[in-house]
């Protein structure tokens, strides 16, 4: 794991090596002019100032100018060398790590919700990418560091050693003061955070508090948590405001101990009064390099930190083989499995025709999924083989299996954008196949009451449809796909039963003469089907027609009927 | 489906709401910026005391003389430290008190708007307003404001200090200020729109990465990953381009910033050089002079990059204010219901004016009886649910639920009386005996515990890793859809009106789990009035009676038994659902 992060970390600066290179050469320059601006007003002070002498005020003033120009030109140019090489090299993260989720092996989401890969392919890609601003940054720091060491020790040895020895520890002094501050503040910030999350899911839930009058209570409940974190949030603000005190003290008593060094070796003599005004400006100077290196390491750890939780999702390991041999061709479209063992399947043997719509009735959800997973290849079996014109599938490569196989699960996905995007979502099939899955799914009746009918734009997750809706657009996506072999689950739960039937003979007719498989125990859409297979403590107990399964099963008619 | 975003406050109302929250705190805040002034006032001694000590050192005083401004030095450096933690932490108690308040009254505000007003406005509004704009001014609050507060006075009293050491020069540095005043106005007018473009964009692309990411599985089903990369590729390239933008753009800003630097530092210099030579300053005058200037570097970076910030959280907090200081919906002086009669009279509706979607639809269900609702999609059941719930005002016609009109029952009242269950779940984050308790505020454990086995929920509840104190929803232990609606369920147990209306309660689960969610839902609605929209049959057949909708007209009504015998629209149904009528082909002639 340790060398995958490091993989991440270095392509994320290899990758932008030109970039990151020249922004730490301009940042050093930028630091080291900030670091000559206090020596610069020492000089001026104690050549010009002090002796009266214009010519030297004009001079020094002028060397002035030619620093600030040099500085900010570094900055201007640096900055944005570095911004660029770490967007870019986030943009690349985000860019692999959605190919890697959207493997058709899968694999990737095993064990994290959608929102933790989101939070991975923006946060996560940000900061690691965000180590180029960083890097430059901590290049310019030891630069700044060592020009005001230089610059320091040329004034004063005994002076430059005090300067230098003692801000080390005074910096860690201060680090070891904010240190249980900051684990505090931490915690605290946490539970803060809380109370804006708590309003925003009792806002997401707002119809549900309606709906049974609870409103008072929600907003109780909210003033509680909103009163827990406004004690959390000023106890962390006083950690910090302590802290940040205690910091400022230490640098005013530091300043302090320089200018009695610096004084006292002015009064002998052995620094001009302008060394001392420069040592005092560069020991004030010389905090900020010393800070930047404590928000350096912070920043690295975080970095790192993302780079293993995306290190982690572009390894991990896929959830089939993929397979090379190529798809019968055509597909005619014969499904067999034999004794397949799959989770709660123990021993599923079925046969089905070419052309046939066979009902699978699975009172168990379980084995339903189950069933699924394992037409659609998202997981190989451990026992026992599927195969497609007799090519076992997990001999086939999973994104050619899904051409050859449809597997349209109960809870899918449907995207933002407009309707008739989601149901040709690929290759136009042409308008004619398109038109009619539409009109078996009575999609077409959707889009008519939508107000810009089927280029209606849908919202994320197409929530400003109804569940049945919803259900009616994805069918008709599944029925338009048009593949040669096509498995639905439970196509029509949110729909009426008026509907409902309509549904179930416009599958019917728009897939005469392919293979269909419809699990479901709607007696609507199992009415429509040549045979019904009853899926029952994990093998196939039953096979026959509906009608003779209701006139003859008392089992069965108590499973599709009750 | 014309949007109306909820109101945003304009400045004077803003103000006007800030001004409410200060006040009662007035003390309290101009406690804390004295405090805040006399930190300030004693860091810039500093400079003073160094020019002295240099002072001390250019007329030739031995090292002795050095003594007293060193112990001023320390001296300053301690008050100034103490008195800063203070100050900081009284301007952040009082803004995080404010922010507080700031953030119930909006969340009380936003909970009791009607849901009418909310769909109006679509649902995003509010959320982002409660997430996106609450965080914005939080931050605001906890960053921007102390550092915008030391910032200021430092540059404030740091001017005042120049000017007591010689008023020339605190001309002298006021010179950088119409470059800053113009940099300033330059930036804004640019960054201002920037940034909102590049938060729209970050948006966009977090949006089309859920979308991608939450729907992987789809993607792979219907081979769209390349689709979906380029995708991915557009948004994120976009915002990729005006993050750049933005950053170019505060690049130049600081760019014309450090000139300004060089105007003020320059001219505190000369001036600086004229006075010592008209023996108007002493050198140490002079230095301290320079050094005071060259200290405002960094506060006056400070306060002017918080420009677009203070502008953002600005907007935020006027998009606060216009939903907490909505008027509220007034409580009338509820009359008393009496039993769980539901009678609805002439109703009629229309979400858009002229585009009616139920007419003259008369209903009277008896106390206790369950009634189901069944028809078409779009022939007005949801309508009819939402109608008897008091969720939409009829555009016509009267609703009387216990023999008071919904309209002089008042919103609590209403919440009481009568329960709205729809498909949509959710599940609050947090404890699961919290979130049952947001329907019973004091319901006992055990009351909780009936609940849940009343709806078949308690085995599993029971089995949650902390039982019912397991942490469920957003971010904690994932229930599925059937459990959620159970929790749904219990909630209405918990609640206990005498009326509820189900509307597709049972829908999203599955054909497996619908039969568990249909016990649970007989069992939640005993002893109630209940109007069921039903979308399976079998619902119907359960029911006490039936109503058939079509193009929202009552067209049946019955017993099922009555129904079916009647062979009207429902018996069709029912044939469609029951078959056993041989309508199907047997494969070969399928070809």
């Amino acid at each position: 794991m340790r060398g995958d992060r490091g993989t991440v970390l270095g392509r994320a600066i290899g990758g932008q090596r030109r970039h990151v290179g020249q922004a730490a050469l301009l940042a050093a320059g930028h630091q080291a002019g900030e670091a000559l601006v206090p020596v610069l007003i020492g000089v001026v002070i104690d050549s010009a100032v002090a002796t009266g002498s214009v010519t030297r005020l004009v001079l020094w003033l002028a060397v002035l100018g030619a620093v600030f120009a040099a500085l900010s030109t570094s900055y201007r140019f640096g900055a944005r060398a570095a911004e660029r090489a770490s967007e870019w090299a986030g943009h690349d993260l985000r860019v692999r790590l959605t190919r890697r989720i959207l493997d058709p092996r899968g694999g990737a989401e095993t064990g994290r919700l959608a929102g933790e890969l989101t939070n991975i392919a923006t946060g996560d890609a940000r900061r690691v990418g965000g180590v180029n601003v960083v890097l430059p940054s901590a290049i310019a720091a030891l630069t700044g560091l060592l020009v005001s060491a230089a610059a320091l020790l040329w004034i004063s040895v005994p002076l430059g050693l005090v300067v230098l020895l003692g801000a080390p520890p005074l910096l860690w002094l201060g680090h070891l003061l904010g240190r249980p501050l900051e684990r505090r503040s931490a915690v605290e910030q946490e539970r803060a955070a809380h109370a804006s999350g708590v309003a925003a899911d009792l806002v997401a839930g707002l119809r549900v508090l309606k709906g049974i009058g609870a409103e008072r209570a929600a907003v109780d409940r909210y003033r509680r948590t909103s009163q827990e974190s406004l004690a959390a949030t000023v106890r962390a603000a006083r950690a910090q405001a302590a802290h940040d005190g205690a910091i400022l003290a230490l640098t005013g008593v530091f300043i302090a101990v320089v200018a009695l060094v610096g004084g006292r070796l002015a009064a002998s003599g052995e620094i001009s009064v302008g060394d001392l005004v420069a040592a005092v400006g560069l020991a004030l100077f010389l905090l900020s390099p010393l800070q930047l290196f404590a928000w350096v390491n912070a920043e690295l750890a975080q970095g790192r930190a993302s780079a293993k939780r995306i290190a982690a999702v572009l390894a991990a390991p896929p959830a089939v083989a993929g397979g090379e041999a190529p798809l019968p061709d055509p597909v005619r479209g014969h499904v067999c499995l034999s004794g397949v063992h799959h989770g709660p399947l123990s021993g599923v043997d079925l046969d089905v025709a070419p052309g046939e719509l066979l009902g699978v009735v699975a009172p168990d959800p379980a084995a339903a999924t189950a069933l699924l997973s394992a037409l659609a290849r998202d997981a190989d079996p451990p026992q026992g083989t599927v195969t497609l014109d007799g090519t076992p599938l997990s001999t086939l490569d999973p994104a050619d299996l899904r051409a050859a196989i449809l597997v349209a699960a109960h809870h899918t996905t449907l995207f933002a954008g407009p309707l008739m995007a989601n149901v040709t979502p690929v290759r136009a099939a042409g308008d004619g196949p398109v038109a009619r899955a539409m009109a078996a799914a009575t999609a077409d009746e959707v889009a008519r009451g939508l107000p810009d009918g089927a280029d209606t734009v849908l919202g994320e997750r197409a929530q400003s449809l109804s569940g049945g809706q919803r259900q009616r657009v994805a069918l008709a996506r599944a029925l338009a796909a048009d593949p040669p072999v096509l498995v639905l689950h439970d196509p029509t739960t949110a729909v009426d039963a008026v509907t409902e039937a309509r549904i179930a003979a416009g599958i019917r007719e728009m897939r005469a003469g392919r293979t269909t498989i419809v699990v479901t125990t709607s007696p609507a859409l199992l009415a429509a089907t040549d045979r019904v297979a009853v899926l029952d403590g994990g093998t196939v107990t039953v096979v026959g027609r509906h009608t003779d399964l209701v006139a003859a099963d008392p089992t069965y008619r108590a499973a599709v009927l009750a | 489906m014309s949007e109306q975003l909820l109101p945003t406050a304009t400045g004077r109302e803003t103000w006007a709401a800030v001004r409410g929250l200060l006040r009662g705190r007035l003390l309290k805040t101009g406690g804390a910026f004295a405090v805040l002034v006399a930190a300030t006032s004693a860091g810039l001694l500093t400079a003073p005391l160094l020019g002295r000590i240099v002072d001390l050192v250019a007329d030739g005083h031995p090292a002795s003389a050095l003594t007293t401004p060193i112990v001023l030095l320390v001296l300053v450096a301690l008050v100034q430290g103490g008195l800063t933690a203070l100050g900081v932490a009284l301007v952040a108690g009082v803004g995080e008190e404010m922010l507080a308040r700031l953030r119930e009254q909006f969340v009380a505000r936003a909970l009791r708007l009607p849901l009418e007003r909310i769909e109006r406005a679509g649902s995003g509004d509010l959320s982002a307003r409660v997430t996106a704009d609450v965080s914005i001014v939080a931050e605001a609050v906890r960053r921007a404001l102390p550092q915008l507060a030391r910032s200021g006075l430092t540059i404030v009293l740091t001017l005042v200090a120049l000017a007591v050491l010689d008023w020339r020069f605190l001309l002298a540095a006021l010179l950088a200020v119409p470059v800053q005043a113009h940099t300033v106005r330059w930036y804004a007018r640019r960054a201002i729109p920037l940034y909102a473009e590049q938060r729209v964009s970050v948006g966009a692309q977090q949006q089309q990465l859920l979308d991608t990411v939450g729907g992987a599985a789809t993607v792979r089903t219907f081979r769209l990953a390349d689709r979906h990369v380029d995708l991915v590729t557009e948004r994120s390239t976009a915002t990729v381009t005006l993050t750049l933008r933005a950053v170019r753009l505060m690049t130049r800003f600081f760019g014309r910033l450090n000139l300004a630097e060089y105007i003020g530092l320059s001219a505190v210099l000369v001036t600086g050089f004229v006075l010592v030579r008209a023996d108007a300053a002493t050198i140490g005058t002079a230095t301290a002079a320079a050094l005071y200037f060259h200290n405002l570097f960094n506060p006056i970076n400070v306060a002017l990059s918080l420009v677009d910030d203070a502008q953002v959280a600005a907007a935020g907090l006027a998009r606060l204010v216009g939903v907490a200081s909505l008027p509220a919906t007034p409580e009338t002086a509820a009359a008393e219901v009496t039993g769980g009669s539901v009678k609805a009279a002439g109703l009629g509706h229309a979400y858009l004016p002229g585009h009616p979607v139920l007419h003259d639809v008369d209903l009277h269900i008896e106390p206790g009886e369950r009634v189901a609702l069944v028809g078409a999609s779009g022939a007005g059941k949801t309508t009819v649910a939402k109608l008897v719930a008091g969720i939409h005002q009829p555009t016509s016609g009267t609703v009387h639920l216990g023999g008071v009109r919904l309209d002089e029952l008042g919103p609590s009242a209403t919440g009481g009386t009568v329960a709205l269950i729809t498909q949509e779940v959710h599940v609050f984050a947090g404890r699961l005996d919290e979130d049952l308790r947001l329907a019973r505020p004091g319901a006992t454990g055990d009351e909780l515990r009936a609940a849940l086995d009343r709806v078949g929920a308690l085995r599993w509840a029971d089995a949650l890793p902390d039982g019912l104190s397991t942490v469920v929803g957003e971010g904690g232990h994932a229930l599925t859809v059937t459990q959620a609606q159970q929790l749904a369920l219990a909630r209405l147990v918990l609640a206990d009106p005498p009326i509820a209306v189900l509307d597709e309660a049972t829908a999203d689960a599955g054909s497996a789990g619908a039969r568990v969610l249909e016990e649970a839902a007989t069992a939640a609605l005993a002893g109630r009035t209940a109007l069921v929209v039903a979308h399976r049959l079998t619902q119907a057949a359960t029911a006490d009676r039936v109503i058939v909708l079509e193009g929202g007209r009552v067209v049946e009504s019955g017993t099922h038994d009555d129904l079916v015998a009647a062979a009207g629209r429902y018996a069709t149904l029912w044939a469609a659902w029951s078959t056993t009528r041989p309508r199907n082909v047997p494969p070969e002639s399928a070809q």
